[in-house]
């Protein structure tokens, strides 16, 4: 009869001892915890604001509904939502970049207004830049902030080339 | 052609908040959310992280309803630290930070109802998720919330313009 009673009060400790840690354990799951948002961190660091080269893929201003044409010799295009912090600082870091004698621009594209453009460009994380040559084709594209002088860089090359081909 | 928003942008941009302030909540949140995980798995305490997860998830919703502005650890930075520090050397618009609180509210609150309708570990899972977000934002200074809003505008839930914000 006792045993009945005891019986599952016995179960439900089982139950609850499956789900519980001794507190050495759980410091140590929340240590690795720590670590893993660290790795996510500097692994997030170390890949953003990359300039890599890309698809060269031909985009128009109308296909992202620019109101404005293409750069004559580049194109930095930067897509960004209104939840983006990163992307006014990219801005801030872009805008000088352009420059009209030289025929180099700089347009922000609100993938909100245009969700569209993001399945298309496969675009996962804002602020992504894509720089375009003159003929509009991708030659790079930029996850995360980048630095200006890398930029600058990569302008400077798409530039020459034109005046190459020219 | 550089943005026909910039105008309206760089005046949000004076008013705006300094880029400081979210970091040094998300730091008091992250080490909170922490907290809450270590309760959650060790013997005897579940109940107190289910608690400590559904206050954190009512200041997520505080910051997310009033603006991160108003977020009490806001107010504590703005009170206690700002005053030590030197002016920030540009503010930002306190929309991407304000929306990341509502992400922080959802997964935890989530969390919270979840451990409560018996789903085992929910509490630690969602404090668990949001302590690696918010661990992110305060220690690189990435918003995974921000990046959230992205998916949902991919997903064809969200795709507000700038002008309805």
């Amino acid at each position: 009869m006792s045993r009945c009673v005891t019986e599952p009060r016995r179960g439900r400790a089982a139950h609850s001892v499956a789900f519980a840690m001794n507190p050495l354990t759980a410091l140590v799951v929340i240590a690795a915890l720590v670590a893993v948002a660290t790795l996510i961190g500097v692994l997030g660091r170390v890949r953003s604001g990359r300039v890599r080269h890309a698809s060269g893929k031909r985009l128009t201003a109308e296909l992202l509904g620019l109101d404005a044409p293409l750069g004559a010799s580049a194109t930095i295009v930067q897509f960004s939502t209104v939840y983006c912090g990163p992307c006014r600082v990219a801005e801030r870091i872009l805008t000088p970049l352009a420059s009209e004698p030289r025929g180099v621009r700089y347009a922000d594209v609100d993938l909100g207004r245009r969700p569209q453009l993001a399945g298309r460009l496969g675009i996962v994380q804002t602020p992504t830049i894509l720089l375009l040559d003159a003929a509009g084709r991708i030659a790079s594209r930029i996850v995360g902030v980048p630095r200006a002088a890398d930029v600058a860089a990569r302008i400077e090359e798409l530039t020459e080339e034109d005046h190459v081909v020219a | 052609m550089s943005s026909p928003e910039t105008p309206t942008r760089s005046t949000k941009d004076q008013q705006g908040i300094d880029p400081r302030a979210p970091r040094f909540g998300a730091g008091i949140t992250a080490a909170l959310l922490l907290l809450t995980v270590f309760l959650g798995l060790a013997e005897g305490t579940a109940p107190v992280a289910t608690v400590l997860l559904a206050a954190l998830a009512l200041l997520f919703l505080w910051g997310a309803a009033a603006g991160i502005r108003r977020h009490p650890w806001g107010v504590l930075y703005r009170t206690l630290i700002r005053p030590r520090l030197k002016p920030p050397a540009h503010r930002e618009d306190p929309t991407p930070p304000t929306f990341a609180q509502g992400v922080g509210f959802v997964i935890t609150a989530l969390g919270v109802v979840l451990q409560l309708l018996g789903v085992p570990y929910a509490v630690v899972v969602g404090a668990a998720l949001a302590f690696v977000a918010a661990f992110l934002n305060a220690v690189f200074g990435y918003c995974l919330g921000c990046q959230l809003y992205l998916v949902l505008v991919r997903t064809g839930i969200g795709g507000r313009g700038r002008a309805e914000a």
